[in-house]
C-alpha cells in the first residue's frame, strides 16, 4: 500500500513537473481571454479590470476581465437570439478589424459580452462564434451572472432591458478599451462607419509606442 | 486541462474561483441555516455543512438567500407580497405587467451608521479609498472623514452620496442585494392601508407634498414615514433609493434602437404613454433613474436592500 501510495505522489510530481516548461510555449488557437495574462500589476483607478466578476468563455473557462489587460479591447454587448441589431454590432466590429492597419489589426482584441444570461451558455455562445466566423486568434465570447453583466453594462454606458418575448432591447454601444482596460472610446449606434473609432485605436497605439 | 479537452492548451490559465469575505460569509450563514432548520437531521450537522460547502464551491449556488423556512423575512426586513408591477412607460414590446415574486425588503433606508459599519469592514469603499470608476467625487462628501459621518450626516439619517456600485457592494456584503425597480415600485405603491397606494387620495397627496417640499439640509432620521401595508417605512417622503436595474429605462421596445431614446416619453405626448398621468411620483422616480449614471453620489440619493425569499421551503427531514 505504501508503494502503492508513493508511487502515485511520484507520478503526480512528475505530471505537474512535466506540466510547468509547457505553460510558456505559445497558444494560438485560445481566444485571447484564455491566455497568460500580460500584466499583474493593480489596475488603474478608471479601468474596468477593477471588476472583481467572474465570467464564463465560451470555450468554458471561467476567467476575470483582468485577463484582457495587455491589449487594447473592442467591446460590444450583444445576445445570439437577437435578429435585428446584434449580427450589424458583430459587423460593425468586423468592419472595425478589417479597417485596421495590418500592425494594428495584430494587436486589437474583441470581446462580446451576453445580455442573455439564461439562454446564452458556453455552448451557445460556442455556436455563435462558428455561425459569425469570429476566429479564436482575436475574439472573445463571455457569459457572465445577470448582477455582473448589469454591472459591466451601466459601465459601458449600456441600458438594457428584457421584454415579453425574452428579446432584449438595448443600447447599441461599442466600446473601446485601452490596454489599462480604460474606455477611450464609444461608436454609439449601428453601421456607423468605423473611422473614428479606428482612429482612436491607432491614436492610442501612437501614444503607447511614443511615435 | 482534461476537464474541457484538447482545445484548452497547457497556456491556460487555472480556472478563478472567487471566494470573497461575501461568499465565506454565505457559506457560514448556509451552514448554520440549514443545520436549524432540519428538526430531524440525516445526516450529521458537520457533514450537512461540508456538504453545503461543498454544492457552493462546486455549484456556486446562493443556497443562503432568504429566511429558512420562506414565511418569516430575516431580522430588519419584511415580506412584500408577490404582485404585478405596471411600469409607468413601456414600448409596444414592453410587457404591459411585470409580475413580481414574493420578496423580503428592508423596512427602513441604511443609514450613515449602517454604512459606517460597512467602511469599516471594507476599506475599498472609504471616501478616501474609492476608485473613481465606481464613484464619482461627491461619494460620501457629506462625510467629515473616512470613518466619521459627521454633523451633517447624522448616523440615524439615511446615507445619500453613495454611488450605485457602492450600494451594491453594501448589499451583497450584507447577503442582500438591490431591489428591481419592479419590486420598489410594488412596494412604494402600497399605502399604509391598502397595497395599491394609487387609489388612496390621501396617500397620494402625501407623495406630492413630499415632492413639492424643499429638500432639507440635514436629513431626518429613518422611521419617521408611517409604515405602509406590508410594513415598509420611508419609501416615500425621505429619499430617493437605488434600485438595481436603473438603467433599464429609455431604450426602445427592439433591439435595433441606438443608445436610444423613446421619442415618445418626451415633451407633451410623455403624459399620454404614461399609465396613470395622475401618478406623477412614480413619473418623476422613472426621471429621476434614467438621468442617473451608476457612478453618481447623489444629494437625497440613498437606498435599502432586498432579498428573495426561497420558491420553495429548504426542508432536509422528511415531513412528519
Amino acid at each position: 500500500m505504501k508503494t502503492c501510495l508513493a508511487s502515485l505522489l511520484a507520478l503526480g510530481l512528475v505530471m505537474v513537473l512535466r506540466a510547468e516548461p509547457l505553460k510558456t510555449t505559445a497558444v494560438t488557437h485560445l481566444p485571447p481571454c484564455c491566455r497568460a495574462a500580460l500584466t499583474t500589476n493593480a489596475p488603474t483607478d478608471r479601468s474596468l479590470y477593477l471588476l472583481d466578476s467572474t465570467w464564463t468563455s465560451d470555450v468554458g473557462r471561467k476567467v476575470k476581465l483582468g485577463v484582457l489587460r495587455g491589449r487594447p479591447q473592442v467591446l460590444a454587448m450583444v445576445f445570439t437570439r437577437c435578429e435585428s441589431a446584434c449580427p450589424i454590432i458583430v459587423d460593425d466590429l468586423q468592419r472595425i478589424q478589417r479597417t485596421l492597419a495590418p500592425e494594428l489589426r495584430d494587436r486589437v482584441d474583441f470581446v462580446l459580452v451576453s445580455f442573455d444570461t439564461e439562454r446564452d451558455t458556453p455552448e451557445a455562445l460556442r455556436a455563435y462564434r462558428q455561425q459569425m466566423h469570429l476566429g479564436t486568434d482575436h475574439w472573445t465570447l463571455l457569459t457572465g451572472r445577470p448582477d455582473d453583466v448589469r454591472e459591466l453594462a451601466v459601465l459601458l454606458g449600456v441600458n438594457y432591458q428584457r421584454d415579453a418575448r425574452g428579446q432584449f432591447a438595448h443600447s447599441n454601444v461599442i466600446t473601446v478599451l485601452n490596454a489599462e482596460g480604460e474606455i477611450i472610446h464609444r461608436q454609439v449606434g449601428l453601421n456607423q462607419e468605423p473611422a473614428e473609432t479606428v482612429a482612436a485605436l491607432a491614436a492610442m497605439s501612437q501614444a503607447k509606442t511614443g511615435r | 486541462m482534461s476537464l474541457i479537452g484538447e482545445r484548452l492548451g497547457p497556456t491556460c490559465r487555472p480556472p478563478i474561483l472567487s471566494m470573497g469575505p461575501a461568499v465565506h460569509r454565505r457559506i457560514a450563514e448556509d451552514g448554520r441555516v440549514m443545520a436549524s432548520s432540519s428538526s430531524k437531521p440525516r445526516l450529521g450537522r458537520p457533514m450537512t455543512a461540508f456538504l453545503s460547502v461543498v454544492c457552493l464551491v462546486v455549484f456556486g449556488s446562493p443556497l443562503a438567500s432568504g429566511s429558512p423556512d420562506g414565511t418569516h423575512p430575516p431580522a430588519g426586513m419584511v415580506t412584500v407580497p408577490a404582485g404585478v408591477y405596471q411600469p409607468p412607460f413601456r414600448s409596444e414590446a414592453d410587457a404591459k405587467e411585470v409580475p413580481v415574486k414574493a420578496f423580503a425588503l428592508d423596512r427602513l433606508p441604511i443609514t450613515n451608521e449602517d454604512f459606517l459599519g460597512f467602511v469599516r469592514a471594507d476599506p475599498r469603499w472609504r471616501r478616501s479609498q474609492v476608485k473613481r470608476l465606481f464613484a464619482d467625487a461627491n461619494y460620501l462628501a457629506d462625510w467629515t472623514g473616512d470613518l466619521h459621518p459627521g454633523v451633517s450626516a447624522p448616523m440615524a439619517s439615511p446615507v445619500t452620496q453613495v454611488s450605485w456600485f457602492a450600494a451594491k457592494a453594501y448589499a451583497s456584503w450584507k447577503g442582500k442585494r438591490l431591489p428591481t425597480t419592479a419590486e420598489w415600485e410594488l412596494a412604494a405603491a402600497a399605502s399604509p392601508t391598502r397595497p395599491d397606494g394609487e387609489n388612496d387620495v390621501e396617500f397620494q397627496r402625501e407623495i406630492a407634498a413630499w415632492h413639492s417640499a424643499p429638500s432639507p439640509g440635514r436629513l431626518p432620521a429613518v422611521g419617521g414615514g408611517r409604515a405602509n401595508i406590508f410594513g415598509v417605512q420611508d419609501l416615500h417622503g425621505l429619499v430617493w433609493e437605488w434600485v438595481s436595474d436603473f438603467n433599464t429605462a429609455m431604450v426602445t421596445g427592439d433591439a435595433r434602437g441606438d443608445a436610444g431614446l423613446e421619442r415618445r416619453l418626451f415633451c407633451g405626448s410623455g403624459s399620454q404613454a404614461a399609465k396613470n398621468p395622475s401618478d406623477y411620483a412614480a413619473f418623476l422616480r422613472f426621471g429621476l433613474r434614467s438621468s442617473l449614471q451608476a457612478p453618481y453620489a447623489v444629494h437625497d440619493l440613498g437606498f435599502r436592500c432586498a432579498q428573495d425569499l426561497p420558491e420553495f421551503p429548504v426542508r432536509l427531514s422528511p415531513a412528519p
